[in-house]
């Protein structure tokens, strides 16, 4: 549905966006995911028809956006950072314009923007002028307008960003029930949101693209090995050497004690599960199992680490032309 | 058309919703209701003193009366006109709203001609206020229409020219003091123009006599429609349109 093939995006000497290329199939939510300043702006910018590439290009529901710019944008909604909403006209009045210039039928007019109104839940605001609207009514009316012609594509540009958390559920919750019908990308530096709301995501970092996958391989592709974390009631260092005895255990860390609970961070080699076996020992050592759970890389960390590695690569590549 | 007209009618709204239609309109009614009383005194003056002496020539109330009241107004444009249009781009830039319509499925062209097509009615709707002062002298005398009417038709063509550079002068800049006052420039620029002219001789006074844009209204004024004239002020606008396109075009490009 989208295409975005070998991006890049300079201003003057700064380059935003880098050679950037990935696919968005068919009523697929993508996340967009990457520290402030790495290009999401400017990339969906690209793909809404906001401003040509540099190089490459950007394919929206078959058309090329810089050929056929009209063809395009009528089939992509677009919300940008700030909701683009004229302070001075009505809710009811500006989703009217909007609808106009794009390319609503007169007939259908009305119906549609009662219809996005609902959906949106804005309906109550609707004689409101937008400089009155609280900033989760912006958004929401930024929303309203992006879905008023009915487009194949959604692009949100941090659709959460300033929302209070209830809205923030339910604007999730709305992106989520318009997966079916529409293309969604959604870009955000807030990284839970991509885990409930993406079934894709695409972290980009300097204006490269460093990983593209599911949230789950993600997690699951950047843990070389296996941790779990086990706390138990137990006192004295011998359980530490217990623990490490076990077999296919490498590496065994204290990771907190409080009195005589001592908690562990217990490394293992990869694809083997040796749960069964922890449990074992620690019992029949007759200390007291308070937890076992298998630590998982938050998406937080893999994006830490995926970013950060980054840039320790660019500091050792600069170290061995400065050598 | 349609998407024209949108725009056209979005622009059309936003100025009645701001002070800024009030302001000038009122404005504009104050200082042309101020000039027209004016000339009126002295027109009436004029008439006594000429029957008193009883000259043969008799005063004509196109010439003598509405031909330089409505002179006085292209003046009074110099410093209205720039108001309407230093936020019609400074504005969305300013509000993100330039990212609605630049990703909507209407092409640059269509903007920019809602956009000037609303700023133009707006000027109509400012210019018809005088047709309550020029109805009055129809009342009390009996003027002819046609130099009114090709008086009004040059007004519209001149200020569709300050209309279209203020368009472009507005893509240029965030800052609508900026956008006001570059504008108002280039306006007494294109108006003092010719007084170089008068210096000198040979082809710089025809062609700084060429480019002001006030000597071209005279013959409007007079009741006649040549069409240099009408060339000149439509080729002005066409470039100041032109000039907004390419400038939003390369907004674009740059980002």
């Amino acid at each position: 549905m989208i295409e975005v093939q070998h991006l890049t995006k300079r201003y003057g000497p700064f380059t935003a966006v880098t050679d950037l290329s990935f696919r968005v199939e068919r009523g697929e939510i993508l996340g967009f995911l990457g520290p402030n300043g790495a290009g999401k702006t400017t990339t969906m910018r690209i793909i809404t028809g906001y401003m040509p590439a540099t190089e490459g290009k950007a394919i929206v529901a078959g058309y090329d956006v810089f050929e056929q710019p009209i063809e395009a944008k009528q089939r992509t909604g677009y919300l940008p950072e700030t909701p683009p909403l004229y302070p001075d006209m009505s809710v009811k009045d500006y989703l009217t314009f909007v609808s106009k210039i794009k390319g609503v039928p007169s007939s259908e007019r009305t119906s549609r923007i009662n219809t996005v109104m609902e959906r949106t839940r804005i309906a109550d605001m609707a004689n409101r002028l937008c400089s009155r609207l609280s900033k989760g009514y912006k958004q929401r009316v930024g929303l309203a307008q992006a879905l008023i012609h009915n487009p194949e594509v959604l692009i949100l540009d941090e659709p959460t960003a300033g929302l209070d958390p209830k809205q923030i559920i339910e604007t999730r919750q709305l992106i989520r029930e318009l997966a079916g019908d529409h293309t969604i990308v959604l870009s955000t530096h807030i990284l839970p949101e991509v885990s409930q709301t993406c079934q894709r995501v695409v972290i980009i970092n300097k204006g490269r693209v460093v990983a593209e996958d599911t949230p789950d391989n993600l997690t699951a592709r950047l843990r070389g090995s296996e941790t779990m974390y086990v706390q138990i009631d137990a006192t004295g260092a011998d359980a530490h050497t217990a623990l490490t005895r076990i077999p296919g255990v490498t590496r065994v860390v204290e990771s907190d004690r409080r009195n005589s609970t001592i908690g562990f961070e217990v490394e293992s080699e990869q694809g083997r599960d040796i749960r069964r076996d922890l449990a074992n020992t620690i019992v029949s050592s007759g200390w007291g199992l308070l937890e076992l759970r298998p630590m998982r890389m938050s998406l937080e960390e893999i994006f830490l680490s995926l970013t950060t590695e980054e840039a320790e690569q660019a500091a050792t590549a600069e170290e061995a032309v400065h050598a | 058309m349609r998407n024209i007209l949108a725009i056209a009618q979005k622009e059309i709204r936003s100025y009645f919703v701001s002070p800024i239609a009030y302001i000038v309109i009122g404005m504009f009614a104050l200082l042309y209701g101020w000039f027209y009383s004016v000339m009126l005194q002295f027109f009436v003056r004029q008439g006594i003193n000429m029957s008193m002496m009883g000259g043969q020539q008799v005063l004509n109330i196109n010439q003598d009366m509405l031909r330089p009241v409505l002179q006085n107004v292209t003046v009074l444009l110099l410093f209205v006109l720039p108001a309407l249009t230093m936020r019609t781009y400074s504005e969305e830039r300013r509000s993100g709203t330039i990212e609605l319509l630049l990703t909507s499925p209407v092409s640059d062209f269509q903007i920019i001609m809602g956009k000037f097509i609303g700023a133009l009615t707006l000027y109509a709707v400012m210019l018809s206020v005088t047709f309550i002062h020029v109805g009055l002298l129809f009342v009390y005398s009996n003027p002819e229409w046609k130099p009114i009417a090709t008086s009004y038709l040059g007004l519209l063509l001149l200020g569709g020219s300050f209309l279209s550079i203020g368009l472009f002068i507005s893509t240029l800049t965030t800052n609508q003091i900026v956008a006001y006052i570059s504008t108002f420039s280039v306006f007494l620029f294109l108006w003092v123009i010719n007084w170089i002219g008068s210096f000198s001789s040979g082809w710089i006074a025809d062609l700084t006599g060429y480019l002001s844009v006030i000597d071209h209204f005279d013959d409007f004024s007079k009741g006649v429609i040549d069409t240099t004239h009408l060339i000149y002020y439509l080729s002005l606008i066409t470039f100041g349109l032109f000039l907004t396109m390419k400038s939003v075009d390369t907004e674009r490009w740059r980002g």
